[in-house]
């Protein structure tokens, strides 16, 4: 069916409510500032009409409300997702009704769904070039503390190949329920431990606590100051920096996409955020990879002329695009965007670039083709002669 | 406390699908291809040399049959995944009597590949583990009967009690660097032989 004159109807499904609200809220904001720039410029013969529904962070809820929109608008692409439970829940309704998902976070990789567009970094593009960043700086031996569902474990899995075959050991890897601030008896375990840096996978409150609890042991013993064992993330972002405070200062992120990056693209898209959006706080990769997404959408529907979903990707893949993080690509093997990682430290004014190799790295979401250990499979089974 | 897992790495290793043209190898040759392994469909027989330099198979159950394979039945000697169309039990039954070590069901969309390739890795590395134990074990138990015959032999020459006639056997396969059943084997075969020797 052709577009011209049509509106398209984009399903956002987002947690703007609920326990990781502050991210879902970035994801959001971004879809609707994007969709708002195209529909003001009329650069295109058609209207994008953005169909919003809020699951509150309810894993429980996301395939209900994804069937919702397209059921109700006929929508064939939702822009959403933040955790990867909720985006499991939502892939049999995309099979099921051919609908394609964007999906703009970072996550922990082994998926490369026909039907999802991942362009968030997967952990080659994110835990893998923070560990190179690190290792040799703070020494190998990390403490690894995650929030105890699937982002944290694997994440801390690779991490843990890495720095093995980087000769290190893990001082310690503890998990805490989500939602949970109770950090007391983690803190005391790195004070014991002495850990070279420590990689903090956790989500939302619980790591925030947990930074403040770490800059308390910083100021008592200054061993423990973000200089000489920093806290890395893989997830820690602009708006929750902004709610951690000093506390987080001196913390390393990685990320594709810091507010602060000095580029063009990034210029022009905060051009954008102050007049569309002029109320907007603070941008964050969830935010600018929620951007790019509905932007990349938009030249395929207007390059092809329909909204359906084999042919939109067959446009848009394997092509380079200007995003807000600089030139990306969705790799026509795995749907995951090509990106270049970024190390920032935490300041009072956001995030400070200190490493950027401005290297893309091409998305490996099976690690098939990096080797993060070195000593060969140490089996279980007694070789038998 | 166990090491968690490793992550699976397959990149350079080669695929045999065995299944006619379809949709179904079309899915898993675009999976394969993301985890860095080289595949070659063929259908209905497997080439000598595609089973050559193959490790790992993926065999078609709906349409299969036992001649297709230059092994012996059940002794798949590599990594082998059912693609299981009909549940029909007959069916499931010749994939297990082959020896499947993980298995797809049809259709093959986006996923299971890498899943089932890491699940029939470590059952087949369990598999290959075990029939090597038990050819060592069935190999020992064989050699048993050398064992006591020696030590009888011992005793006699020697003249002494079976404890003291079992611990030179032992004393004498350690010197000699063998198994205490090949040394029994050897001093068994020597008095056949008729070589009769002084031991001391």
């Amino acid at each position: 069916m052709a577009l011209r004159g049509r509106k398209v109807a984009i399903g956002v499904l987002f947690s703007a409510s609920g326990p990781y609200a502050a991210i879902g809220a970035e994801g959001l904001a971004g879809t609707i500032l994007a969709i708002d720039e195209i529909n003001a410029s009329g650069q295109h013969d058609f209207v994008l009409e953005a169909q919003v529904r809020d699951p509150q962070g309810a894993t429980e809820n996301y395939a209900a409300l994804a069937a919702d929109i397209v059921a109700t608008s006929g929508a064939r692409h939702i822009i959403g997702c933040t955790t990867s439970w909720s985006r499991k829940e939502v892939i049999p309704l995309l099979e099921k009704s051919n609908t394609m998902l964007w999906y703009p976070c970072p996550y922990e990789g082994f998926e490369a769904h026909e039907q999802v567009i991942y362009l968030g970094a997967c952990p080659n593009q994110h835990v893998l070039p923070l560990l190179e960043f690190a290792l040799p700086r703070f020494g190998a031996d990390g403490y690894l503390v995650g929030s105890n569902y699937i982002w944290g474990w694997e994440t801390s899995r690779i991490a843990r190949d890495a720095m093995e075959a980087a000769g290190g050991r893990v001082a310690g890897e503890r998990y805490v329920p989500l939602g949970d601030v109770d950090v007391d008896r983690i803190i005391e375990e790195i004070r014991l431990k002495r850990p070279s840096f420590i990689l903090n996978t956790l989500i939302g409150p619980s790591s925030y606590a947990f930074l403040k609890a770490y800059a308390e042991l910083g100021r008592a013993d200054s061993s423990f100051q973000a200089a000489l064992r920093p806290v890395l993330s893989c997830n820690f972002s602009e708006p929750e920096l902004a709610q951690v405070g000093a506390a987080a200062e001196g913390q390393i992120a990685v990320s594709p996409y810091f507010q602060n990056l000095a580029t063009e693209e990034n210029q022009q898209f905060l051009g954008v955020v102050a007049r569309l959006a002029p109320e907007t706080e603070h941008v964050s990769a969830f935010f600018a990879q929620a951007y790019a997404a509905v932007h990349l959408l938009a030249a395929g529907l207007s390059a092809t002329g329909t909204d359906d979903t084999k042919t939109v990707l067959g446009a848009v893949a394997g092509r380079a695009v200007s995003a807000p993080f600089g030139p990306m690509e969705i790799e026509r093997s795995n749907n995951h965007a090509v990106l270049t990682p970024r190390i920032a430290r935490a300041t009072s004014a956001g995030f400070e670039i200190v490493a950027d190799q401005c290297v893309a790295i091409r998305p490996d979401p099976y690690l098939a083709h990096v080797a993060t250990r070195s000593a060969p499979h140490a089996s279980h089974l007694r070789v038998v002669k | 406390m166990t090491r968690p897992a490793y992550t699976p790495n397959f990149d350079g290793k080669k695929a045999l699908i065995l299944h006619r043209p379809h949709p179904v190898a079309d899915a898993i040759t675009r999976q394969l291809a993301q985890l860095g392994i080289f595949c070659d469909t063929c259908w209905p027989a497997i080439s000598a040399s595609a089973a050559g330099s193959a490790d790992l198979i993926f065999f078609d159950v709906d349409m299969g049959h036992d001649e297709q394979f230059p092994w012996e039945h059940g002794q798949a000697p590599l990594p082998a995944i059912a693609l299981i169309g009909s549940e029909a039990p007959g069916r499931l039954a010749w994939a297990i009597s082959l020896g499947a070590d993980a298995h797809l069901l049809k259709p093959v969309g986006s996923g299971g590949v890498f899943t089932a390739l890491v699940i029939a890795s470590e059952s087949f590395a369990r598999r290959a583990a075990m029939h090597s134990e038990l050819d060592a074990l069935r190999a020992r138990l064989e050699q048993r009967e050398a064992i006591a015959e020696a030590t009888a032999c011992l005793m006699l020459q020697g003249n002494m009690p079976a404890e003291a006639a079992y611990a030179q056997l032992r004393r004498e396969a350690m010197t000699a660097r063998l198994t205490i059943e090949a040394m029994a084997e050897q001093i068994v075969d020597e008095l056949r032989a008729g070589h009769v020797h002084h031991r001391s």
